[in-house]
């Protein structure tokens, strides 16, 4: 059960980094005024915020409950 | 006075901030309240994101110093700016008949980007075109300039309408039968190899 909740924080994890990651890219598309920027918006941001948050969902999927006294 | 942009970036701000709280504490999802801080921090408000950062990037690309900042379209910009009435796109730059600021796109508003799925990836063609192979020297638009950009403004316009050469083609105009760039009436466009040759504007001189 302990392995099984480390994969859950493991998805949380790849989820998060990928979203930072994203978002990062987002700010940088926002100061930089090119037709590239947009490219860059469309192609690198969106793609790697929509993965963060498909591996989140995948992470409600693959979850299981834990009894209360092995949560932490 | 805080704009929809620093709106977009204050809602990044606090993505980011509940999303590496949630890489320093992944065990606080265990409870209730973890799981929906989540749910919130990493599928609403990354969702949010995405969809203000593609409505900002599309206001963004209907500005005219979005479209001349690529090096191929430089000379179009400049074009805006002929002291020559029969240039089209000058004249309705120059008297404000578009907004200036929304040049380019007030007449070409089903052009790439903003056109269906064919013209999207014709633009994605133009990007790769500018910068991993070589631009055309002249641009030309898939299929002809559509009557359709001038009518959306012109059609119904009482100096439009009563003019006697308008009215006696106006069918073959609204179906595009009779182009009103090439059909020898409107002719002198952009026509940016000739730039050398014209006087130009300068605002307030």
């Amino acid at each position: 059960m302990k392995d099984r909740t480390i994969g859950i924080q493991r998805f949380l994890k790849i989820s998060s980094g990928l979203i930072i990651l994203g978002l990062l890219t987002e700010i940088v598309s926002l100061l930089w005024f090119h037709p590239l920027s947009f490219v860059l918006f469309a192609f690198v941001s969106a793609t790697l915020i929509g993965l963060g948050i498909l591996v989140y969902l995948a992470s409600l999927v693959f979850a299981v409950a834990l009894p209360s006294g092995n949560r932490e | 006075m805080i704009g929809p942009t620093g709106i977009l970036v204050a809602l990044i701000v606090l993505t980011m901030v509940l999303t590496v709280v949630l890489i320093v504490r992944p065990s606080i999802t265990a409870g209730a309240t973890g799981k929906v801080l989540a749910f919130v921090a990493l599928c609403i408000l990354p969702a949010l994101c995405i969809g203000g950062g593609m409505s900002t990037q599309m206001q963004r690309s209907e500005q005219t110093r979005f479209c001349i900042s690529c090096h191929s379209m430089e000379n179009h910009g400049k074009s805006l700016y002929v002291d020559d009435p029969s240039y089209i796109p000058a004249q309705h730059f120059q008297n404000h008949r578009v907004p200036p600021d929304k040049a380019c796109y007030s007449c070409h508003a089903d052009y790439t980007i903003y056109g269906p799925l064919k013209d999207k990836f014709q633009g994605i063609k133009r990007l790769y075109m500018q910068y991993v192979s070589t631009p055309p020297k002249t641009f030309q638009i898939p299929g002809g300039y559509s009557n359709l950009q001038c009518l959306h403004c012109h059609a119904g316009a009482r100096k439009f309408e009563e003019n006697p050469v308008h009215a006696a083609m106006m069918d073959s105009l609204k179906t595009n039968e009779m182009s009103c760039l090439s059909s020898g009436c409107h002719d002198t466009v952009h026509n940016v190899t000739q730039l050398g040759n014209v006087k130009m504007w300068r605002p307030g001189q």
